[in-house]
């Protein structure tokens, strides 16, 4: 491959993110804030999860149950962070409004707080599509390409682009659900996200088909990058591999996608109604 | 809701059920990107043929430019009509096809950018030999006219030859990965990817654009070839001593050998077997006693840069006309005959070991020839045969005698050689004169004791020779095992237990080729320029032919302070030994060569010097490194393709967020 083919596989993976960035939150500052916050307290929990399992690594089994644990755990850690995030959001929302009322400015928007989800959301997707494909991407821009045994149709490079478009899309998108769910107490899309962060790991285990044992050492005692939780790690299957993964990851992106617009039109249409009401009624 | 509920509960259980199957295949499996690029880049071994040079111009292979050669393997099969420029796999019974055809069909030499050179443990089928010297090698040195005369009929010559593209030797593994390689090539007719060989054999003065030996080491772009021959005396020759000079008698091998691919030099039979017979008669007469008393003096000497110009001989001739101090105790003129070692290793024919003397003037060699057939009977042996060679003949084979000879006509000398007109060694001077079928150390064996007890008489002169002594005198068949094992096969190669009693090898493989001249050419040089093959044999010799120093208690190398002491085993671990000993090295270079000044100069012929003027000056270019390796590579279709694809996939998904932005707000007219 060249450089063109690389800047190719870049422009794939954070193509939409970037896209995304400028057009919504480049336009405000406070959404810059929230992207850059939650792609470092992303990190922090890799980091952390890296330290916590380095005891227990290179694990020597091969037996599948310790690799379920690694993967409950560290999805676990992330969501218990998520609902973390949202807890402080909360408290700044609470501190923004207030804010507003003193200097008779309108409160947050429904749209605004949307965004701000999106764009926590978006920090975390980011950080996936970097630490886990631009990463790798530096052989890319050498003259050889490389096919893994398990899926030879596609380069290697190509499959580590749309499993991080795919990745982002996911993160961005459940994170909107995710605060939705919190703020209405809906259980289905408190439980979205959490779900769908599972299935989605383990899928990209079953694309990726590497070696449990060397995927864990590779991400958590490689010094350059940052450890990534072993939820990628589970499922090597014997059949399918990226023919059958690389859809179903995606299915599970559109799910994510319609779910949340979804959801989104329908409280937006809400909130005007209620708007309109009120309006309405003074 | 509850269709979008179900179905991600539907997908929970898929995955649940999936969690079950799970099992860790082994497959490619990285730990860091570093590792990554090693897996996508496959290393090769390979001995690559390089680029060396002469007064009138170049001979061997290098990378056209600057740049790597990259190029998809594909076979060579005789019939091959080739599309685009291809790196070509070819098996070594091919190989002179192949370059026949290279140098008939311009189309087709036209699409060869890089050849690869099957090798295994077998020779394939139906070859019969391979040698790509001349069919006279070295015929400009003859001290006679060489005529139409072959002593090598299987001779080629492509190694004199001049080539603008790479030529690796691969290894063993290294056949099998390629071969597979150059068959996935093939099946994948219409694929987008293939597989390519990239050849960085780029030679300095190809980039500096020196193509002789002149230019080249006025530049600097190229060190001409050379080494340091070995010579020792035993008993050790006392200088300052009251006692009348003895005449000498010089035996003489040599350890340098050539071949189209640099390191993969072996030379078993022609020049090793011989080298390794000379040291076992070394050994053989040391542990007679009373060598001192008769009347002759031996004298072992071990050339190298034979294969190049007969470097090591005509330097040592030289520098025996300067009286230097690599020579000190010798005197030319008290050199009364020379007997060659050639090569022995295939004196056999069933069961018996014969084996022919070549000699210089029938009136001057009559004594070593009757010295000879006296050895022979006393060692009552009916299997080794000794006869004088053809008289069809036009002279001596190729050997170290003939710059001698040209020295002085009259010179007595003889050859002993497993052939009689022509080689019986079909891989002259090629990668496959190795260990494996190609000597016999029961030969080695025969025509040491042959030499040895040959020697002893010679020295004793007209002395009533001492039979006991004589029978005496046997050849240790298992260092001649020790030695095969050490010098010609890379296990154990020279990190074999003789070997480290000596040197500390730098490489375990022994190499024979000459290599070049390092630093300044001395006596005494420092170690480091030294090959490994030579400083063996230095302290070999040395240790074989010396007598204890009277200081015993001396550390080496400080403490060797006596006259004629020197250190031997110094590099083992501290534990060096003083002894006595006249072992030295002499360098070994073209005499038409100067060293002055950190720069080597080509001196103007010299009319006394008439090998000098058949002299090509042989020069090796410098080198970066030389790397071979084979990686997978898209076709640039595709590269572009992917371009394409990452631009769409950012500007739809710019478009998309940009229409759903403004349709969200247009719905609810605010923001």
């Amino acid at each position: 491959m060249t450089v063109g083919a690389g800047i190719g596989y870049a422009l794939l993976a954070l193509g939409p993110s970037l896209s995304l960035f400028i057009s919504v939150i480049s336009k405000k500052p406070f959404l810059i804030l929230t992207l850059l916050s939650s792609t470092l307290v992303w990190l922090m929990s890799l980091i952390v999860m890296s330290a916590l399992w380095r005891a227990f690594l290179p694990l020597k089994t091969a037996a599948w149950w310790p690799y379920t644990i690694l993967i409950l755990t560290s999805v676990g850690f992330q969501e218990g962070l998520r609902i973390l995030f949202w807890k402080v959001y909360k408290k700044l929302e609470d501190i923004l409004d207030a804010f507003a009322d003193r200097v008779s400015k309108p409160r947050l928007f429904m749209t605004d707080k949307m965004q701000i989800a999106l764009a926590g959301g978006l920090g975390h997707g980011v950080a996936h599509a970097v630490f886990f494909c631009l990463g790798l991407l530096t052989p890319a821009f050498g003259p050889a390409t490389y096919y893994v045994e398990k899926c030879s149709k596609i380069p290697f490079f190509l499959v580590s682009a749309i499993i991080a478009l795919a990745f982002s899309t996911i993160h961005t998108f459940s994170m909107v659900i995710a605060f939705s769910g919190y703020e209405e107490g809906n259980k289905v899309d408190k439980c979205f996200a959490p779900v769908v962060h599972l299935i989605a790991a383990m899928l990209q285990g079953r694309i990726q088909n590497r070696n449990c044992r060397d995927w864990l050492t590779f991400h958590f005692l490689i010094p350059q990058a940052v450890p990534d939780p072993p939820k990628e790690t589970l499922t090597n299957l014997a059949f399918g591999g990226c023919m059958i993964g690389i859809p179903l990851l995606y299915c599970v992106a559109i799910v994510t996608l319609v779910h949340c617009g979804k959801m989104a039109w329908r409280r937006l249409i809400e909130s005007r109604s209620r708007e309109g009401n009120l309006s309405n009624s003074q | 809701m509850d269709d979008s509920k179900l179905f991600v509960f539907l997908l929970c259980l898929f995955a649940q059920f999936c969690i079950s199957f799970s099992a860790s295949d082994q497959v490619n499996s990285f730990q860091s990107v570093p590792d990554l690029e090693k897996s996508m880049y496959m290393a090769i071994d390979g001995y690559p043929c390089v680029r060396l040079l002469n007064l009138s111009g170049e001979i061997g292979c290098s990378n056209p430019g600057r740049a790597n050669i990259v190029a998809p393997v594909t076979r060579f099969k005789t019939a091959n009509k080739l599309a685009e420029p291809s790196a070509l796999l070819v098996s070594i019974d091919q190989f002179e096809d192949l370059f026949a055809r290279l140098s008939d069909d311009a189309d087709f030499s036209r699409h060869v950018v890089g050849v690869l050179v099957e090798s295994g443990s077998q020779l394939p089928n139906g070859l019969k030999g391979f040698s790509p010297d001349k069919k006279f090698p070295q015929a400009e040195f003859a001290p006679y006219q060489s005529g139409k005369f072959e002593w090598n009929p299987t001779g080629s010559g492509l190694m004199w030859r001049a080539y603008n593209f790479p030529v690796f030797l691969l290894s063993n593994s290294s056949t099998l990965a390629l071969q597979e390689i150059a068959l996935r090539n093939e099946k994948r007719e219409k694929s987008y990817t293939v597989d390519v060989a990239d050849f960085d054999l780029v030679m300095q003065t190809t980039k500096s654009g020196t193509r002789d030996s002149e230019t080249c080491l006025r530049e600097q772009t190229c060190l001409p070839l050379g080494g340091y021959s070995v010579w020792s005396a035993l008993p050790p020759i006392v200088v300052s001593s009251s006692k009348k000079v003895k005449p000498m008698i010089l035996t003489v091998a040599s350890m340098d050998a050539a071949s189209f691919f640099r390191d993969k030099s072996v030379g078993a039979d022609s020049p090793i077997s011989g080298l390794i017979s000379l040291l076992a008669v070394v050994d053989a007469l040391s542990r007679v006693d009373g060598l001192g008393d008769l009347d002759k003096q031996l004298v072992f000497a071990v050339f190298t840069g034979e294969a190049w110009g007969y470097l090591g001989s005509r330097r040592f001739l030289l520098e025996l006309d300067q009286h230097s101090d690599a020579v000190s105790g010798l005197d030319l003129a008290l050199i009364e005959t020379v007997l060659e070692i050639g090569s022995v290793g295939k004196g056999f024919a069933q069961d018996d070991k014969t084996f022919f003397a070549h000699s210089t003037k029938e009136s001057a060699t009559n004594g070593t020839l009757s010295a000879l057939k006296d050895a022979l009977g006393s060692l009552k042996t009916k299997s080794i045969k000794i006869s004088r060679a053809s008289k069809s003949n036009p002279g001596l084979p190729p050997s170290s005698l003939m710059s001698f000879l040209k020295k002085n006509p009259e010179t007595s000398g003889v050859v002993l050689e497993d052939f009689d007109a022509t080689f019986t060694n079909k891989f002259y001077h090629s990668h496959l004169d190795d260990l494996s079928a190609n000597i016999n150390s029961s030969a080695i064996v025969a025509a040491a004791s042959v030499v040895a007890r040959s020697l002893y008489i010679l020295a004793s002169d007209k002395k009533e020779i001492n039979n006991s002594v004589l029978n005496t005198i046997n050849i240790n068949a298992s260092l001649v095992k020790e030695l095969l094992g050490c010098l010609l096969s890379c296990e154990p190669g020279l990190s074999c237990e003789l070997v480290n009693r000596y040197i500390a090898p730098s490489a375990s493989c022994p190499s024979h080729y000459v290599g070049v001249v390092l630093g300044e050419p001395s006596s005494q040089p420092y170690p480091g320029n030294v090959g490994d093959v030579p400083r063996f044999l230095w302290n070999f010799l040395a240790d074989k032919t010396a007598i204890p120093s009277k200081n015993t208690s001396s550390a080496c190398p400080k403490g060797c302070s006596g006259n004629g002491e020197m250190c031997v085993k110094a590099e083992t671990d501290g534990k060096g030994v003083c002894v006595i000993s006249s072992t030295r090295y002499v360098p070994a270079y073209s005499t038409r060569l100067k060293y002055e000044s950190e720069t080597w100069e080509v001196l103007p012929h010299n009319s006394s010097d008439t090998m000098g003027a058949a002299d090509p000056v042989w020069t090796e270019s410098n080198w970066d490194t030389i790397r071979l390796r084979v990686y997978t590579v898209q076709d640039t279709r595709f590269d572009s393709w992917i371009l394409l694809l990452g631009v769409t996939v950012t500007v739809l998904s710019y478009i998309i967020i940009v229409i759903s932005k403004a349709f969200i707000t247009k719905a609810l007219k605010r923001d």
